[in-house]
Order: structure tokens, then sequence, then C-alpha cells
């Protein structure tokens, strides 16, 4: 069962646990959870409140699985559903233009920082991202919280969740030349913060 | 490709969601135009080095979205227990074999609607020789029985009951035979025959029951019995005509005829019929001069017909040529009305002669006396004078 599933699409798995099947609700859940916590992550900045909105976002798929179309693409479902949710924990918190990644994370008793845990190396990492230094991964992440929210929101789907220009149009509600624009917007803006840097240079090669 | 379309895909570029003939393109510009180079080298560098990376989600977050997704499945409001059970339904309808089969299943449903036995208890609908279906209470059908005859007429042979509709030619073909073979005072016996044979069931049945139905009849009358109390009074008077009774049907006929209803019209024809039986044709003429203006129709001219005979019989031949006469204006009985005409005016004529040669006969011998009465008295005085 467990082989079936890992071949099944998302849509698949998800018209399944419509019917009641709740091994397909824990294979989306292992597929999904790590991309969604990290996007949530970079939009609100606070791993507490990432976790909770991370597990806020499939409580929404739970309690709206009924109104999956099949002919519906899953992940821009679940991204529509994790960006509203973004939106409005950003409205909470306010810290979205005053989050510093030396602030303590809420009540957490470790008092992680986000920095902290960025820079930690991460062992499931690619060789290619473990090869950076931690100031280089410092300086993209600096890169990224200092993007423009259109900018960043466009940004992180596309590489976070790895969705394509059309699907990241539907879930902004903007044209897809919109989002090409800000992904170019982002991209310039990151190429600058990354030019100092030798792994830079010797991309450029 | 120019730079201006290069700038427009070298996103798509970069995140290889072009088509393989653009891709080259793309690449074989970069090839020639540095700044176009530029941006692709600048961008696939900074994409490859800025990758974010990513963070592991927490130990245990995992299992705490599945336990909360079991805690909420388990407080699922029932409208969403409702919507999700629709969706499964749903998915299932959607196949193209349930499709299929609700498609084939409307196509039967449709087909058994529209070849649904008619209502009714009819079996079988029968017409006229005009091709106008027959109530039931306006036609029956009248065998008169021969005077001479002790049984009563048989109808001889009839149609199958599913094709009972004759055209004209035949009828009066048959009618013409059925002539030629009996009496004058008999004619209207296969003239009856021939309506019973086209009258609708539940008259023309009792009718040939009444006459001593074959076994074709007596199903043709089992078929087309009511089961109303009138229909069964109606039964029992034609059984007791059917079996020779004939005052004991007279009495039930009369009583059906007095009560009216659906039968009070046959009742009363076959009343006078019945008494015809048991008292003769000066009794039995009246009555059915009553049954003619008391019902129109085909009942009425029935009754004409058999007081025609009545009075035929009678040797009123004047008041039977009357009702031939009125007879004549009858479709149905146009023709048979004239053929009897004829008849009688040449049975007319045939009594006139007759009278004439009587009369002729018996002047003669007059005549004759007479003659014979002047001679002697003339001769008398020769005598004496001869004797003188």
């Amino acid at each position: 069962m467990a082989a079936v599933q890992g071949d099944a699409t998302d849509e698949m798995l998800m018209v399944r646990y419509q019917r009641g099947e709740r091994k397909a609700f824990v294979e989306l859940v292992r597929r999904h959870n790590r991309s969604i916590y990290n996007f949530v992550l970079r939009q609100l900045r606070v791993p507490s409140v990432a976790e909770d909105v991370t597990q806020d976002v499939f409580m929404r798929l739970v309690q709206n699985a009924a109104d999956f179309k099949h002919e519906a693409r899953f992940l821009t479902w679940l991204y529509t559903i994790a960006r509203n949710l973004c939106i409005d924990q950003l409205r909470k918190l306010s810290h979205r233009r005053h989050a510093s990644l030396d602030q303590p994370q809420g009540d957490q008793s470790d008092a992680q920082l986000l920095g902290d845990t960025i820079s930690d190396p991460n062992p499931q990492a690619s060789a290619e991202r473990g090869a950076l230094s931690a100031e280089v991964r410092s300086s993209i992440v600096k890169a990224v919280d200092s993007l423009p929210d259109d900018q960043r929101e466009v940004f992180l789907l596309r590489e976070v969740a790895n969705l394509p220009f059309r699907d990241i149009a539907e879930i902004t509600g903007v044209g897809e030349n919109t989002v090409k624009s800000r992904m170019r917007y982002a991209l310039d803006r990151l190429k600058e913060a990354l030019s100092d840097f030798e792994e830079y240079a010797r991309a450029l090669r | 490709m120019d730079c201006e379309k290069f700038d427009r895909i070298v996103l798509d570029l970069l995140y290889d969601e072009l088509d393989e003939l653009t891709t080259a393109a793309a690449k074989r510009h970069m090839e020639h135009c540095a700044r176009c180079k530029a941006i692709g080298s600048g961008l696939r560098a900074t994409r490859e080095v800025g990758a974010l990376p990513l963070v592991e989600p927490p130990d245990g977050l995992e299992l705490r979205i599945l336990q909360a997704e079991e805690q909420a499945a388990q407080l699922l409001p029932i409208g969403k227990r409702l919507g999700r059970g629709l969706s499964l339904l749903a998915s299932y309808a959607m196949r193209p074999q349930v499709s299929m089969a609700a498609l084939l299943m409307l196509m039967i449903g449709s087909s058994l609607f529209f070849l649904r036995a008619q209502p009714g208890d009819r079996e079988h609908v029968l017409v006229t020789e005009r091709g106008v279906p027959e109530s039931d209470n306006d036609s029956v059908t009248i065998i008169p029985k021969k005077p001479d005859a002790p049984e009563p007429a048989r109808v001889a042979t009839h149609p199958a009951p599913t094709a009972r509709v004759e055209d004209g030619a035949a009828r009066r073909d048959r009618a013409t035979e059925s002539k030629s073979e009996a009496a004058p005072a008999a004619a209207p016996a296969p003239v009856a025959a021939e309506r019973y044979a086209a009258a609708p069931r539940s008259e023309a049945t009792r009718g040939g029951a009444a006459l001593g139905a074959s076994d074709d009849d007596k199903d043709l009358e089992g078929s087309g019995r009511a089961s109303t109390d009138s229909d069964a009074s109606y039964d029992a008077a034609m059984a007791a005509y059917r079996d020779g009774r004939y005052s004991e049907a007279q009495r039930h006929f009369d009583e059906i005829a007095s009560l009216g209803g659906p039968h009070a019209a046959n009742a009363a024809l076959y009343g006078a019929q019945a008494l015809r039986r048991v008292s003769g044709c000066p009794t039995a003429a009246p009555r059915f001069e009553e049954v003619h203006s008391r019902y129109p129709g085909s009942v009425g001219s029935d009754a004409a017909w058999q007081a025609a005979d009545c009075y035929r019989s009678l040797g009123e031949l004047a008041r039977a040529r009357a009702n031939y006469e009125q007879l004549s204006a009858d479709p149905s009985y146009k023709t048979r009305a004239k053929e009897a005409i004829a008849e009688l005016d040449q049975r007319v004529a045939d009594q006139e002669l007759a009278a004439r040669k009587a009369a002729t006969a018996a002047a003669a011998p007059a005549a004759s006396a007479a003659a014979k009465g002047k001679a002697p008295a003339a001769s008398a005085p020769a005598k004496p004078a001869a004797s003188k």
C-alpha cells in the first residue's frame, strides 16, 4: 500500500482521503509538511508560530477536504490555504516589518533564534547547499527577508514550494507576467547580496 | 530570437519551463549576445548559490498534525461528513459506467411508459363498416326467428374476432346469397347474422347467444359479459331466451327495459322478440313499433324491421311497405329495405294478378249462367209457337 501511495499523485491521494482513506492523508503530510513549514517560517519568521500555522494548514485541509475537486491541483490548493493563514497571522502578530533574526522566539525555553536555526547545518540538505558557508546562508536569508512582501511571496513559492509560475499566479491572484516580474526583482536583489562572495564568482564561471 | 524576447523568457529558461525548441533558440541567442548571456549566467549563478536553505520541521510536528487530524475527523460536523459522503458518491456517479447504466435505465423506462397497456378492459376495438368505432349501447344485433322454424336461426359463419370488418361489397354479396336461399319471411336472418358479425362484442355476443351461438360465439359472450348487476339480469334474461323460456325471458326483458340503464334498449327489443315467440305477430307488431318509436338508432331500426316482418307475415303489406320505406333512409338497412320493397311490390302485383284471374274466373260462369237463363225464356214461347 505504501508503495502504491508513493507512486500516487497528490490529487489521487486527496481523492482517497475524501473517501475516508486516512493513510492517504498521512502520505500527504509526509510529503509536504517540510515545504509548508519552510514557506510559513520564511513568511512569519517565528518558528513556534510557523509550527502552529503549519498544523493549521493541514487542519484546514481536513475540514475542507470535501470541497477539493479532483481536477484541481493539490499543491495550488494547499499553498493557497497556507498563504491565507500567513496573511492572517501576520496581521495578528504585526511582525512583518519588525521581526529580527536576533529576537528571542516567543516563550520557547531554548530561545532558539531564526538565524541560529538557519545557520544550523542540515544533515539532510544537499551537498551543494552544505558546501555554502554559514555567512553566505545568512546573507541569503537576510536578502530574502528584506524582499518586499509580494516579491518574497513569489520567491518562496517558486524556490521552496517549487511551483510553476502559472500556479503561483493562481495562488497570488495576479497575472503570470507580474509573477515573473516580481521573481526577477527578487533574484536581482539576491544577486546583489551575493555578488561579493567567492561562491557566486565561482558559479559565474 | 532577439533580446526583447529573451528578456520575456529568461525566467522560464532558468526554471526549465520552456519547450525544447524555444530553449534551443534561447541558448543559441546567448551564444551570440553578450548582454543576454550575462543576464542568463547571472540569474543561474544566483539561483545556484542563493538557494534558500530549508529547515527541517520540529520533531513531533508530523505526529501532532496526525493527532489533530484524528480528533478533527471525530469532531467533524455532520454537514462536512455529509459533504464527504456526497463527494464519495459523486466520484462514483461521475464514472462512465454509471452514466451508461443510468442512460440504459432511462431508455428502458421510457420504452415501458410508451408501450404500456391502454387503459380499459377492451381487448379489441371493433369498428363498423364505415370505420367508426361502435359504442356499446347504440348497436344491437337482432336475428329474427323464421316464423316456420322451431329453432332460432344460427349464425352460419362469421369472421374471426380480430378480423370483423367486412367491406360493403362482401356484405351485399352475402345478403344476396342468403336472400336467394331463404324464404322472404326469413330474409332478416342472414342480415342479422352479418350485423352480429360486425357488432360490438358486448351486444353481438348476446344476440348470437340468443340464437344458439357456436363455441366461438360463446367465447365472445364470455369475454364481453359485464360484471354489474344489470348485466347479470340481462344475462339471465338472455339465458331464458336462449333456452326457449320466452315468457320468462319476456318478463325479465320488460323489467330491465322499464328500469332503464345501458341494456334498456336491447331488453325492450328482445322483450318484443320474446313476445312474438309467445303470442305471435298480432301482439308483437305494436310492441316492435313502440320500441321503434322509443329508441332511435340501430335498435329502433331493428325494431322497425321486425315490425315490418310481422306485418308482412300478417299480410298487412301496406304497413310493411311503410316501414321498409322508412328503413331505406337508414344506411345500414337501405339495400335490404329496397329489396324488401321490391319483393313486396312483386308480391302485391302477384296478388293483384291472382285476384284479377280469380275475378275473371268467377265472372265467366256467371255470364254463361245468365246466357243459359235467357235462352230458355226466349225459346219457350217459341216452343208453344212451334208447337202451335
